[in-house]
């Protein structure tokens, strides 16, 4: 049964040695708008090492979200393939993915996205919560990583009482929570101020390699792209690298 | 269009489920109330306009509060007092095979003294067929809308059963009203001459009432005093209608009953109003902010949300009285059948649809709309500081609220109990006690809601796992939202139970009371118009031949006469009892054996607890029964339960009722069967002594104990009917803030999918939270049903009809309401979860 062996194949990497290798094959995308047909990505190819992190670049509506969408699985293309370790996502079921993407993706959105209803220590608790029931060394890490960023003393403030920048590196810590093997970060300076800007791109890529993860950030930000191991560029559909 | 409404009209419009919920809502409020309205309002009418019609332009009636009257008395008056314009009038009902379910009204009239009292005597039947209405010996006129129901045309026979006897009267005309009123007055009415009329009713020599037009003037009063001198004691002469009104008043109670409970259809309107119109103004704040910051004043965003609840209440209301006039018919079935079991004969043709009553459901449903509406725009025309319209502020808010909405609460439930004990006998302060503690129960819920998510997360940790515990924090988290729906839920479920503990113990109280008191093994009466109606005397020597069956150990017979007095309606019964049948009665007070001691030696009279309720008796009072022998004052010996009539009976022994009346009529007869006989057969043997041509009913105790609580569960249809309705409404409610609820957290649930939350695991998420809430909601039900119900049997019910009901209280009541409250919620649950399970969390994620 083809779900069984990709279930075995996820189970696969569930432990990986290390960061996964992520390769994306010849990805087409398209949508329907009012009776046209809308390409969005034409034949994108990348492929990324191990623990590596790098920016795509491209201006607004030049399909980076959808490609992030694509990478973690939330979404699938029209043709090519997303290989991610040994798994190719695009053979995998919706529960497949979503499962995947429980275990092995941390995300970081423009808009922070936290639960409003959660305080900041149990928005970074969630994922956790997630995948099984909580434990003592959970709540450990969680506050670990809210000493990173620097947000120890607002555990219990609920994310409408923080500031943009504030509640940026609650969803950074959110995001490395349960030690996913990628990361993916869709204009996580976006939403800031240069100054906030340039402290969460830090924190982001220091994070990252703390936690020996891949990285891909979609930015139109240079100074953020400036600070990943590789930049490449959306162009008609296409990545090509750039040439800084 | 200002672009203002052009944005408000769009938001409505994206928001397409929640708009169509809120117009169903206020519609099916509406037309509830407008329903309900119609059908009573109808039978009235109808019950009236008959009345008026056969009474025509009389001013004045002679009748007799005991009986019928000498019709030697329309010459006296024509002599004596030289009242010219005086037209006897002898009535009574009828049923036929060719009209069936249908009561009619035999009319005796003379044409020769007619005049110009009733016009459609005059217009109607040709002078041809007047004369042979004269001629033919029983002949009968009838409206031709009737003839044509019937398929009787002059010259046919129409076969009537009139107190258990078979006639086949010659139909010798029809008459066709020109107007409409009269036509519908005349649908029931079969028109006689006097003489055949007395034939048909056995009324040889006597008449039921004299018609009068009395001139208006100087004289009349003297005129009215002169006319009074020649009446004979029990005999009155009161103004035409007088006597209707008291009649029509009957039903005041159960119009009163009905018309409330038609209402709360509309209050869990406004309960859905109030949580789609606060959500909408909720969806919006950032909107409604950037609207302010754009120079829009408080009271133009006031205006915009006003005018979207009166869009709403509009649409609602035009729909809500289409519907109403459709529900009407269908209930106005129910409700002339309930008339008819337990009040008076009426045949309801059609339903009067005044204008005066669309106005009222439609102001009630536009002024509802915007009342429950006016929150939600307060807060949105607020322009508070952005801290205020944080969601952690609000909630923060919700939940300091919460002890002092309990707080209100309790205060609310201590007056509304207040109010129960006051020493009143007022409906309206009853209802006010109802509202006062249904409101207090439902500012209750939010705190008893937390207690229960907080007391149920450790099983739901176990049962659901991680997402069991998301589901119950997700709803502690955001009361603002999820309290009023289970405050909804909750009211709605509790007023269910409620309702269904009421109808329960009244049922149980009724079949004990029934088991008790329907001591005899066969019971005989005569047919009445309709099923449940007995009416005339048996035949004596039907009785006779009765009693000397071998298998007849012994016999009570019954007497009943309807007596109309300034208060009310109430039987007067003479009561010639076995002493088998001594243990009938069930007193309120008192020694059983001494009072029927008293009783059968004719020291006074029995009367029923309604009776005595609602004329302030108690045991060794007196009351005024009217007698052909005058008023006699009775001691009260004894206040009975019975729950047969909420008019209430006053009873005496037959010995008593001889001294006074000049009687001997029986109504029914008890009838005691030898030990180990067969009631059953005995039946059959008994009915094959009847002669033909009659017709007498004859049952076992049994099957009058059945048929009794037939007419019970008839009675309660349209009640079940309402109870359901108002459910729906509520049902809607929840619904659509359950629905808003989850559809709010979109955004919320495609972050968690996006975090790896499986489409299933979503479901059982969604699933989860509002089946909590159901349960949650129907655990807090029960208490408040009980604590409704509690109000409903011994302060509604004792006030309206004056029954003492015994709470009873199944096992089953538990579990209805929880599993009321839990299906209704998964319902409602249902789309949300499929809807966001469905939605790809990259839409979710691109929010707006």
């Amino acid at each position: 049964m083809p779900s069984f062996r990709m279930m075995q194949n996820a189970d696969l990497i569930a432990r990986p040695s290390g960061a996964p290798r992520l390769e994306l094959a010849d990805l087409c995308k398209s949508y329907e708008e009012g009776g046209r047909t809308h390409t969005v990505l034409d034949g994108a190819s990348l492929q990324i090492a191990p623990g590596e992190r790098v920016a795509i670049l491209g201006p607004s509506g030049s399909g980076k979200s959808t490609l992030l969408n694509l990478i973690c699985g939330i979404d699938l293309p029209d043709s090519g393939s997303v290989t991610i370790g040994d798994v190719d996502l695009t053979r995998l079921s919706e529960v497949e993915r979503t499962r995947f993407r429980r275990r092995h993706i941390g995300f970081v959105f423009q808009f922070f996205n936290l639960l409003p209803t959660l305080t900041v220590f149990e928005n970074l608790l969630l994922p956790l919560e997630l995948q099984g029931s909580l434990g003592a060394q959970d709540a450990e890490r969680a506050r670990r990583l809210l000493e990173r960023v620097g947000l120890l003393d607002r555990s219990n403030a609920f994310p409408d009482r923080l500031s943009g920048g504030e509640q940026q590196r609650v969803a950074l810590a959110r995001a490395l929570v349960h030690e996913p093997d990628l990361v993916l970060a869709d204009e996580p300076t976006g939403n800031l101020d240069e100054n906030m800007a340039t402290q969460v791109a830090e924190l982001l890529a220091d994070l990252v390699r703390g936690e020996r993860g891949t990285l891909v950030v979609v930015t139109h930000s240079r100074v953020l792209a400036s600070r990943m191991d590789r930049v490449f560029r959306l162009d008609h559909g296409r990545i090509v690298e750039d040439a800084r | 269009m200002r672009l203002l409404t052009k944005s408000s009209l769009r938001h409505l419009l994206h928001h397409r489920m929640q708009l169509v919920l809120s117009v169903v809502g206020v519609a099916l409020g509406v037309a509830v109330v407008l329903s309900i309205d119609l059908a009573t309002g109808s039978a009235r009418t109808a019950f009236q306009i008959s009345a008026e019609t056969v009474s025509g332009r009389a001013t004045h009636q002679i009748s007799s509060q005991v009986g019928p009257i000498d019709e030697r008395l329309v010459a006296r008056l024509r002599n004596e007092v030289g009242l010219r314009a005086s037209a006897p009038v002898v009535e009574g009902f009828a049923s036929s095979a060719l009209l069936p379910g249908q009561a009619l009204r035999i009319l005796g009239i003379d044409p020769f003294s007619e005049g110009s009292f009733r016009p459609f005597v005059v217009a109607g039947p040709s002078a041809r067929d007047v004369g042979s209405f004269m001629t033919t010996p029983g002949g009968v006129v009838l409206s031709a809308v009737t003839a044509a129901r019937a398929g009787v045309a002059p010259g046919d026979s129409l076969p009537v059963l009139v107190a258990g006897r078979s006639w086949s009267l010659p139909v010798v005309g029809t008459v066709e009203p020109a107007d409409e009123l009269t036509r519908a007055g005349l649908t029931d009415v079969l028109l006689m001459d006097i003489s055949g009329a007395q034939d048909v009713l056995g009324l040889a020599g006597v008449l039921t009432r004299i018609d009068l037009i009395v001139p208006e003037g100087a004289d009349s009063l003297q005129l009215l005093g002169r006319i009074r001198a020649l009446l004979s004691p029990g005999e009155t002469i009161v103004e035409a209608g007088t006597r209707t009104a008291t009649m029509a008043g009957m039903i005041d109670a159960f119009d009163v009953n009905l018309t409330a409970l038609s209402l709360l259809a509309l209050i869990f309107g406004m309960f859905l109003i109030y949580n789609a119109m606060t959500f909408s103004v909720v969806q919006r704040r950032t909107l409604l902010g950037r609207l302010r910051a754009l120079g829009v004043t408080r009271g133009e965003i006031l205006r915009v949300i006003l005018a979207e609840a009166a869009w709403i209440g509009g649409v609602g209301s035009a729909i809500g009285l289409a519907v109403g006039v459709l529900l009407g018919r269908g209930l106005v079935r129910f409700v002339t059948r309930t008339i008819n079991d337990l009040y008076f004969a009426v045949s309801v043709e059609r339903i009067e649809i005044e204008p005066a009553l669309l106005v009222k459901a439609a102001a009630l449903g536009l002024g509802a709309t915007l009342l429950a509406a006016l929150p939600a725009a307060l807060e949105a025309a607020s322009s508070e500081p952005r801290l205020a319209l944080l969601r952690s502020v609000r909630e923060a808010k919700s939940r300091r609220m919460i002890p002092r909405a309990a707080a209100v609460g309790v205060a609310s439930i201590g007056a509304g109990t207040l109010l129960v004990f006051l020493p009143s006998r007022s409906l309206g302060l009853g209802f006010m006690a109802l509202f006062f503690v249904v409101g207090g129960l439902a500012l209750l819920t939010p705190a008893g809601a937390l207690l229960g998510m907080h007391l149920s997360r450790p099983v739901l940790g176990r049962v659901a796992g991680s997402l069991g515990l998301i589901a119950s924090r997700g709803l502690m988290r955001s009361l603002s939202r999820t309290a009023p729906a289970i405050a909804a839920l909750s009211v709605a479920v509790s007023v269910t139970v409620g309702l269904g503990v009421m109808i329960q113990s009244f049922r149980g109280t009724l079949a004990e009371w029934l088991d008790a008191t329907l001591s005899a093994d066969v019971y005989v009466s005569l047919p009445g118009p309709t099923a449940s109606r007995a009416s005339g005397t048996l035949p004596p020597e039907l009785i006779a031949s009765f009693v000397a069956h071998p298998d007849i150990v012994g016999h009570s017979t019954y007497r009943g006469i309807d007596i109309v007095d300034g208060v009310g309606v109430y039987r007067l019964v003479a009561l010639a009892l076995d002493p088998r049948g001594e243990e009938t009665f069930d007193f309120i007070e008192g020694d059983a054996a001494s009072i029927m001691r008293a009783f059968q030696g004719a020291e006074g009279a029995l009367v029923s607890e309604p009776f005595a309720f609602r004329r302030r008796l108690e045991v060794g009072d007196r009351v005024a029964v009217p007698t052909p022998a005058g008023a006699q004052d009775l001691t009260v010996l004894g206040v009975f339960y019975d729950y047969g009539s909420d008019q209430g009976a006053v009873i005496v022994s037959r010995a008593l009722y001889n001294r006074f009346f000049d009687d001997s009529g029986v109504t029914s007869l008890a009838l005691f069967v030898r030990p180990g006989a067969d009631s059953e057969a005995i039946v059959q043997e008994l009915l094959t002594m009847v002669p033909a041509g009659t017709t007498v009913v004859a049952r076992t105790n049994d099957v009058l104990r059945t048929a009794s609580l037939e007419v019970f569960d008839r009675t309660f249809e349209v009640t079940a009917v309402l109870r359901m309705l108002a459910f729906i409404v509520a049902f809607v409610g929840v619904l659509s803030a359950l629905m808003a609820l989850e559809l709010e957290r979109a955004r919320e649930l495609g972050v968690m999918r996006a975090w790896g939350l499986e489409p299933a695991e979503l479901r059982r998420l969604v699933l989860t939270q509002t089946g909590l809430m159901g349960l949650v909601s129907g655990a807090l039900a029960v208490p408040m049903g009980l604590a409704l119900s509690a109000v409903m049997i011994f302060v509604i019910n004792k006030r309206s009809f004056g029954w003492t009901l015994d709470m009873q209280v199944g096992p089953g009541v538990v579990a209805e309401a929880l599993g009321l409250a839990l299906v209704a919620a998964l319902l409602a649950g249902v789309y949300p979860a499929w809807r966001m399970s469905r939605t790809s969390p990259a839409v979710a994620l691109r929010g707006e």
